[in-house]
């Protein structure tokens, strides 16, 4: 609920706002008697919020031309400007006019005040005691830019006339701004005679704006938007002619209602009740009231304001949240849809394994078990098969008697294992394949039979031929020969050839023989 | 704009409210990015459910010949006696039949305790593989003798026989002498695997 303070010179009203229906709520006279009223009324609605606006005569109107400034130096110089022209500025503001072209941009400025704040001091005090959130303190000119705009101002130059309570309003409106503005009052009159009466007060004022220069003289006719009373329109088209210097246009008040959105009204409320309207919907920007006449309303729009952060935060974050759920909703879904084709492929695998042959244990079980015994059979050799090949190499050396054989296998990683010398081609793939594998290893310890035990040469190409005879199969690799004679130069060559007869020893050899078990 | 303490005290509510607000709306991102979260794992977790189970189902056939395959060879590992607890009293008749049979002069044997041999990773649990080292000493009249021996005990079951090591010398004592005398002794370490599967179906 919203509530408006009219200011006229007889009295001032108090109507209620809410949603476009304007009701009356108290009157008061206009003396210390009603400010006293007042104060009790606002007794019973401490917090309120108030809009007041004032239809009064003697409402000054002056242009001034300030400096291109910006932020608290223009405000500073506009302050200066108000205090040099009005005594009091408690009610005082300016309204650009826009700046001058050229180099200079200067701005210009409408200054305007009530001749008389007096009138009105006691009132907005008895607002400010009370704490009700003054939104701002209009005057009915201020309001009237808006209201030609909704009654179809096309820009340009206009006066807007309306019959309020106060009497005849007449505003003049230039591109959107407010130039100048001045209240006659009437007494009861028949249509006809207000309507001459517009006629002739308009005249009068186009006069004296030509008079001031505000109004060029010649040029387009003036457009004047006259807000007819109730049921009048007829009777001002008639006196209302247009001619070659004001070009009239009458809207019903009715009409001018609709056009500005009131929903209702009490009846006997006359076109201020467009400018009240206004005042809520459409307050403009400039008004009277000092900052701190409007601290509560400040105050009260910032507590608005930091609750409306909280909550479009909120929403934001439901917003977030909500976009994230729809999310989880669809994850959901998707879950459900891949955990039942799961199913229904398990229920398939199921299905096919239940006509497999009877394992008599777990499929992994089987698996491992035969996997992991075959990679056990796999590094596993008897010795029979080197000792056959053996056995076969030795019937071509009659002379070679073994005397013992040691055969072992040697897995990666255990001490001592080695890699076969694999013949030149072979050997990197052979030396690659035994480093992962197994090894079996053959060594031969035996005696050259022969009778003649000092023939070195013999013995040694014997042990030799022999050695070279166990590399027949590829598999086989002889990784080191131990002569009965050491012939290599790493080692020690000794011989006793001063005895004429034998000592009766074989000299012995030994062959180490491997192969990998792949 | 300075505000008095009076008017900071009526903007403290609204300030609260609008910590409020803002935090009961953080929290309800919060909860629901937790949510969204959770459910992005659950999906990535049945996704990789289904391409493990679809994978299985396409593997099928081959697992199917696999298990066919490989249910011979566990069947006859479980015939010969490979599969299941050791039998030691039944190495101890097949050492003595041996022994006999093929008339050995002498024959020694020690057959250690038992130890799980190491497997490859990811075998199921419930599947151990064991072996008990035995050294076995003998006294042989040829070397043909250590072949045979060798044979008959991998023909009498109840292990896997995997010999590990073999020496073979002479005695020293000379040939024909005596006729029967021993000419060779060998001497093996042989290790005896046998398999555990606890989830075998008696």
């Amino acid at each position: 609920m919203k509530r408006l303070v009219y200011f006229t010179a007889d009295d001032h009203s108090v109507y209620a706002w809410s949603r476009g229906r304007l009701t009356l709520e108290a009157k008061f006279p206009g003396d210390d008697l009603g400010v006293t009223a007042f104060r009790e009324y606002l007794a019973g609605h401490r917090g309120a919020l108030f809009y007041a606006v004032a239809d009064l005569a003697g409402e000054d109107f002056h242009e001034e031309l300030i400096p291109y400034l910006r932020g608290g130096d223009r405000e500073l110089v506009v302050q200066r400007r108000l205090a040099q022209r009005y005594r009091d500025t408690r009610l005082a503001t300016a309204l650009s006019l826009g700046h001058v072209r050229g180099e200079r941009r200067n701005e210009r400025l409408l200054l305007t005040s009530f001749t008389n704040t007096q009138r009105l001091t006691p009132w907005l005090d008895a607002l400010a005691e009370s704490e009700a959130k003054l939104a701002g303190m209009f005057s009915v000119p201020l309001l009237a830019p808006a209201l030609a705009a909704r009654l179809g101002a096309r820009g340009g130059r206009c006066f807007v006339v309306t019959a309020n309570s106060a009497g005849l309003r007449q505003c003049y409106v230039d591109d959107g701004k407010l130039r100048f503005a001045r209240l006659e009052r009437t007494v009861d009159m028949m249509p006809e005679a207000l309507a001459a009466f517009v006629r002739s007060e308009t005249g009068r004022l186009a006069q004296y704006l030509s008079t001031l220069r505000v109004l060029p003289r010649e040029g387009p006719p003036i457009q004047v938007i006259v807000v007819a009373p109730p049921g009048q329109r007829s009777a001002f088209e008639r006196t209302l002619v247009s001619d070659a210097r004001l070009s009239f246009l009458t809207i019903d008040q009715s009409e001018a209602v609709r056009r500005t959105g009131v929903k209702a009204a009490p009846a006997a409320t006359g076109a201020e009740q467009l400018y009240l309207h206004l005042a809520v919907r459409r307050p403009p920007r400039e008004q009277f009231a000092r900052r701190e006449d409007r601290r509560s309303f400040v105050l009260w729009q910032l507590r608005r304001a930091v609750l409306a952060t909280g909550a479009l935060g909120l929403a934001g974050c439901a917003l977030y949240a909500g976009a994230s759920w729809i999310e989880v909703l669809g994850a959901r879904a998707e879950v459900e849809r891949v955990q039942a084709e799961t199913q229904s492929a398990q229920q398939e695998y199921q299905r096919i394994t239940s006509a497999f042959p009877v394992t008599q244990t777990t499929t992994e079980n089987l698996r491992a078990t035969v996997v992991e015994f075959s990679s056990i059979a796999r590094q596993t050799i008897p010795p029979e098969g080197s000792l056959v090949y053996l056995s076969r190499a030795l019937e071509d050396f009659p002379l070679i008697e073994i005397d013992a054989l040691r055969w072992h296998v040697e897995r990666p990683g255990e001490r001592g294992a080695r890699a076969p010398a694999a013949p030149a081609p072979a050997r990197g793939a052979a030396a690659a394949d035994s480093a992962r594998s197994a090894t079996e290893i053959l060594e031969i310890s035996g005696r050259v039979g022969t009778a003649r035990r000092s023939d070195y040469r013999a013995i040694t190409a014997e042990v030799q031929r022999f050695a070279d005879a166990l590399r027949a199969d590829p598999a086989y690799v002889v990784l080191r020969t131990q002569l009965p004679f050491d012939v290599t130069s790493e080692g020690t060559l000794s011989g006793d050839i001063s005895t004429a007869t034998d000592t009766g020893e074989a000299p012995r050899f030994t062959i180490v023989l491997a192969r990998s078990i792949r | 704009m300075n505000f008095s303490a009076r008017e900071f005290r009526q903007l403290a509510l609204p300030l609260l409210g609008c910590v409020a607000l803002l935090a009961a709306g953080s929290g309800l991102i919060t909860w629901t990015e937790g949510k969204r979260v959770a459910e992005e794992r659950a999906l990535t977790a049945a996704r990789a459910e289904r391409s493990q189970t679809k994978e299985r189902l396409m593997r099928i056939a081959e697992e199917e010949r696999e298990v066919k395959e490989k249910l011979e060879i566990y069947q006859r590992l479980k015939a010969i006696g490979i599969l299941g607890e050791e039998q030691r009293l039944e190495w101890a008749d097949a050492m003595a039949r041996i022994r006999t049979e093929r008339e050995l002069p002498d024959l020694r044997y020690r057959v250690e305790r038992q130890q799980a041999l190491k497997t490859v990773p990811g075998k199921p649990a419930n599947i151990e593989f064991y072996a008990s080292r035995m050294h076995v000493a003998l006294a042989l009249l040829h070397e043909g003798d250590l072949l045979h021996f060798l044979g008959d005990l991998r023909a009498s079951g109840n292990a896997y026989y995997a010999v590990r090591r073999c020496t073979l010398a002479r005695t020293g004592q000379p040939a024909a002498i005596t006729g029967l005398s021993p000419r060779l002794r060998a001497e093996c370490e042989i290790d005896l695997i046998t398999i555990l599967d606890r989830a075998a179906k008696a």
